[in-house]
């Protein structure tokens, strides 16, 4: 199973420990990646206020043509932003010949074009459908023996097409945790908006939004926050001090990314292959309570 | 502002030839749908259902100047829950970046978050998470810009003790000149703007 693993800026920076994680985790589940070379930022989702749409399609349409000109595999987007805004492009051109004319006319000015030929992927769309559940189990050594998981699945990570889970109800993050051997806590804040790309300018209004996901996943008895989005990682763990002084709450529960906790249920080692030590709410002791050491 | 209004097409028609996806409003039935999902309407001047009305009844300033078009998360549940399927995210995106182009600021951090991370792809082709964040504390001054350092100083502390910022400064993508050549001819070919 070979695929262009497009990582984007997020995942060397604040997602590190998403990235770290989810390379030892997919080699032992027989995927091997290739990066895009020289691939650029997506735009995520705040690129508007500079620039028309046009220009964010072509951005985006710069990776699927050189993704395109090399070996052409299914392009794995870890970072919901950028799978996001690369498959509405890609989608976008592939139902409208008209507009993939134009963004190859712009293309075209650095030498590249786009056919329109590739699919992008969500990893949990791979850790699904092409490795399976059934693939996971094989792996597991160290079960999370009913560790009760909130599997927040964010926003942009199921949508807009919902390829391989609903866009209002997903599934797949809740039985990918249940196949580690944890309980996913029922959540049914598991799509509500973090607040993203705008959080640090509207704090103001976000951090309520992030204090609601919280309590939603506390009340349901979760000992743990699992996403697989960068912006959500970030957003609730980063600001949880700050969720504390304003509203008078006690929150501290670890936000993990869910190829962390497969590293773990699958034995590897917890700092270099879990890289549990990027989280700043350590969620070891949590962890290690629940694998039995 | 009243609370009834005639048709106005005036403005309509505007936004139809210069806002990115502007002439998807046409299927708006007022549903309602949109505002219900939104995670910030509550915190909006007019929720994206009321925004589409007014615009069909030539409410330019209103419309250009409401909070509403700024506060977009882009959190996709209005799209996807749309019965009439108009990408009501992207009308959103394309009504703010419209009237940052006419010079409103009606969010001006908001704005300027968008604005420097577009700056920043066309210069290096990538996102420097250390720098942007600076470059929006000090673009409104410098004053703003130490108060807002100190605030999340802690913060940024806490990332770069966890490995989570990075030490270098991010370098130019390899192909970053003809990245731009293709960014600037679709500034030229696109919507969105035609009026600035």
């Amino acid at each position: 199973m070979k695929y262009f693993l497009y990582w984007g800026c997020s995942l060397e920076g604040t997602g590190a420990n998403f990235l770290v994680s989810l390379k030892p985790v997919c080699e032992a589940l027989g995927m091997e990646f290739e990066e895009i070379k020289d691939w650029n930022c997506c735009g995520a989702s705040v690129s508007y206020a500079g620039a028309n749409d046009l220009s964010i399609k072509v951005l985006n349409a710069r990776n699927l043509a050189l993704a395109e000109a090399g070996a052409g595999y299914d392009i794995v987007a870890p970072c919901s932003s950028c799978y996001v805004q690369m498959i509405k492009v890609n989608h976008e051109i592939q139902e409208d010949p008209e507009l993939l004319a134009r963004v190859n006319e712009c293309l075209g000015e650095g030498g590249l074009h786009y056919n329109g030929s590739l699919r992008v992927r969500h990893i949990q769309d791979v850790l699904y459908n092409d490795v399976g559940l059934d693939g996971i189990r094989k792996r597991v050594v160290k079960s999370l023996n009913g560790l009760k998981v909130a599997g927040y699945v964010g926003c942009q990570s199921v949508r807009p097409y919902g390829e391989y889970d609903s866009v209002n109800k997903p599934v797949v993050q809740d039985r990918l945790l249940a196949a580690l051997g944890a309980d996913p806590v029922p959540f049914p804040s598991k799509i509500r908006c973090c607040g993203s790309g705008i959080f640090l300018p509207e704090i103001d209004y976000c951090l309520e939004l992030v204090k609601n996901i919280l309590e939603d996943a506390l009340r349901h008895g979760a000992r743990l926050i699992s996403t697989v989005c960068p912006m959500c990682a970030m957003n609730l763990e980063m600001y949880q001090e700050r969720i504390n002084e304003k509203y008078g709450t006690n929150f501290d529960v670890p936000i993990v990314y869910l190829t962390q906790l497969m590293a773990v249920s699958f034995g590897m080692d917890l700092k270099k292959d879990a890289a549990l030590q990027y989280n700043v709410i350590p969620p070891e002791e949590i962890l290690q309570s629940a694998i039995g050491h | 502002m009243e609370k009834t209004a005639g048709y106005d097409p005036s403005f309509a028609q505007e936004v139809f030839e210069n806002v990115d996806a502007g002439e998807e409003i046409r299927m708006c039935m007022n549903c309602g749908v949109c505002a219900g999902s939104c995670p910030l309407s509550l915190r909006m001047d007019y929720p994206p259902r009321q925004i589409f009305q007014m615009i069909r009844a030539g409410k330019r300033d209103a419309v250009l100047n409401a909070n509403s078009i700024m506060l977009c998360t882009s959190c996709y549940t209005c799209i996807v829950r749309c019965p009439r399927s108009i990408p009501v995210m992207d009308v959103m995106h394309g009504l703010a970046h419209y009237a940052i182009r006419q010079g409103i600021l009606t969010r001006r951090d908001t704005a300027s978050f968008g604005r420097e991370f577009w700056k920043q792809v066309y210069k290096l082709g990538r996102i420097d998470e250390k720098d942007l964040p600076r470059r929006v504390f000090f673009s409104a001054g410098i004053v703003e810009g130490i108060k807002n350092t100190i605030k999340y100083m802690d913060m940024g502390l806490k990332l770069l003790l966890h490995r989570r910022m990075k030490l270098l400064p991010e370098r130019k993508i390899k192909g970053i000149q003809s990245l731009r050549k293709m960014l600037d001819k679709a500034a030229e070919m696109g919507k969105g703007g035609a009026r600035a």
